[in-house]
């Protein structure tokens, strides 16, 4: 399939965007090899040329080219430049050192046994998970998920960096702030999401954009990512 | 080489005075050789409370700057032979007349004469409380049965944590039998998970703890008062005795009087 695709490519002229259509919509591959700027200009002329009828969803494919920031929204722009096209994701086969080491970073999960005490604050990159109690007034930081063995009874934020899709999960979930991303909840009596029994639960960032709390059971429903098992049988 | 005790905890007016006072005075009872440091400067009580005011003649100041010998800053309690001594605060300056370093130090010089050295820490956490923990091998935290002298019980227990000291104790102070009985006040059990320390003791409110400590003679000298039995069990634990927790039940009621509410109640 991708031979083929490759040899079609190849025998025309070079070519370096090529647009194919798939069942979730065009897929626009630009070239990794050639330069920027002949990269662009072929876009750009694609773009004019289209002719399209009606809105067409696009994924951009960038390959084994690093873009930056702004070359990206270069690449949106020529391509919103047409009124029938909207990119609905940019893909790349390559990330920055920065940005992977980030990722190692958010991706891991630190330890704390002991009790978080009113006035202190543990904060971690990744995951983090208490073993103890989080006392009124103490504070648990993360740029993942928090998961607290024990008692949280403060103050908790999940996502720190801006991660919605973190949670905060607890055998004893009685916290008196509840923060995912930049979305903060006082859990303050009138709060309907507040369970009669705290036992055995987690928040997450609802799609309605509140803070929702539900058992803990529904966590591999509401978040099935979170998942990083494999082993075993 | 004797032992320093520093009483603390965070919120004023738990009784971290007249639980210094009252847990001096029952080691002196012990046969002890206690000296009582009070770090409250520019607001000191506990000569007060131990009667002692009129024969202050040093004051702790003085003894860091050097103006006297730390014997002679030391107030004797008459009561006792050669068993209770106090080093009062100074009441004309405040707490940034003194340092850590200048606390260890002077602790340390006194560990090597007495038993015990309680000191009576100031409230808060700034410079005073720094003060009172510096030269200390142990702590007990002061707290009582309220929601907000539990959180800053824990606050201090933090704090407590970071230092090269044991591991902190708890005392509960001022238990109202009727009120924890009746579920309106925390119970010792509640207050124990929360801060999870080890309890060194209980400490019933009794009427009496005021009017004593106003004549200047600490409770724990009445053998009978139930305060009283709380501040020397605590002082039996302190020597190493294991002494079983006074029981906070408020009803007499035998097994007549539950049958009884249960059909008053339906």
């Amino acid at each position: 399939m991708k031979d083929s695709e490759f040899g079609v490519t190849q025998m025309t002229k070079q070519q370096y965007v090529t647009i194919k259509g798939t069942k979730d919509g065009l897929v626009l591959r630009l070239d990794d090899k050639c330069a920027y700027s002949d990269m662009i200009a072929e876009l750009r002329r694609k773009v004019e040329e289209d002719g399209l009828e009606g809105l067409a969803e696009v994924q951009v494919q960038t390959g084994n080219r690093y873009c930056s920031e702004e070359e990206l929204k270069e690449i949106m722009n020529i391509i919103h430049g047409s009124p029938n096209l909207r990119v609905s994701k940019i893909q790349s086969d390559v990330i920055t050192m920065e940005e992977c080491n980030r990722k190692i970073l958010e991706n891991q999960s630190e330890t704390f046994i002991g009790i978080v005490r009113s006035g202190q604050v543990v904060k971690a990159e990744g995951d983090l998970v208490v073993i103890g109690d989080v006392n009124p007034n103490g504070r648990v930081e993360a740029a993942g998920s928090i998961y607290v063995l024990g008692r949280l009874k403060g103050i908790a934020h999940a996502g720190a960096n801006g991660n919605a899709k973190a949670v905060i999960a607890a055998s004893w979930l009685e916290a008196t702030h509840l923060i995912i991303a930049d979305k903060m909840e006082t859990m303050t009596d009138e709060l309907t999401i507040l369970s009669e029994q705290p036992e055995m639960e987690c928040a997450y960032l609802h799609p309605n954009g509140f803070i929702a709390i539900d058992r803990l059971q529904e966590l591999r429903n509401l978040r099935p990512g979170l998942s990083s098992f494999k082993g075993g049988s | 080489m004797g032992e320093a005790i520093v009483i603390t905890s965070g919120k004023g007016g738990v009784g971290k005075t007249t639980t210094s006072a009252n847990l001096g005075t029952a080691l002196a009872l012990q046969g002890k050789k206690v000296c009582l440091v009070d770090t409250d400067i520019g607001l000191r009580n506990l000569d007060v409370i131990l009667g002692l005011e009129n024969r202050i003649i040093y004051d702790l100041v003085d003894v860091i700057e050097g103006r006297c010998k730390v014997q002679q800053a030391l107030v004797k309690d008459k009561r006792f032979e050669d068993g209770l001594f106090l080093l009062p605060a100074a009441q004309t300056t405040d707490k940034n007349a003194v340092n850590a370093e200048q606390m260890k130090a002077l602790i340390s010089d006194l560990k090597r004469d007495y038993d015990y050295i309680l000191i009576d820490c100031p409230a808060g956490i700034e410079q005073g409380y720094k003060n009172a923990i510096a030269g200390a091998d142990r702590a007990i935290v002061v707290t009582t049965p309220e929601i907000s002298a539990v959180r800053d019980a824990d606050r201090i227990i933090g704090l407590l944590e970071k230092e090269e000291i044991e591991p902190p104790k708890l005392i509960i102070n001022r238990i109202k039998k009727q009120l924890m009985a009746s579920g309106e006040a925390l119970d010792v059990n509640d207050i124990t998970t929360h801060l999870s320390i080890d309890l060194l003791g209980i400490v019933l409110d009794d009427e009496n703890v005021i009017t004593s400590s106003n004549k200047g003679e600490p409770v724990v000298m009445d053998p009978a008062n139930p305060a009283s039995i709380g501040y020397r069990n605590i002082a039996r634990r302190i020597l190493g005795e294991s002494v079983p927790l006074m029981s906070v039940d408020a009803g007499k009621r035998g097994f007549f009087g539950k049958l009884k509410s249960i059909f008053v109640k339906s």
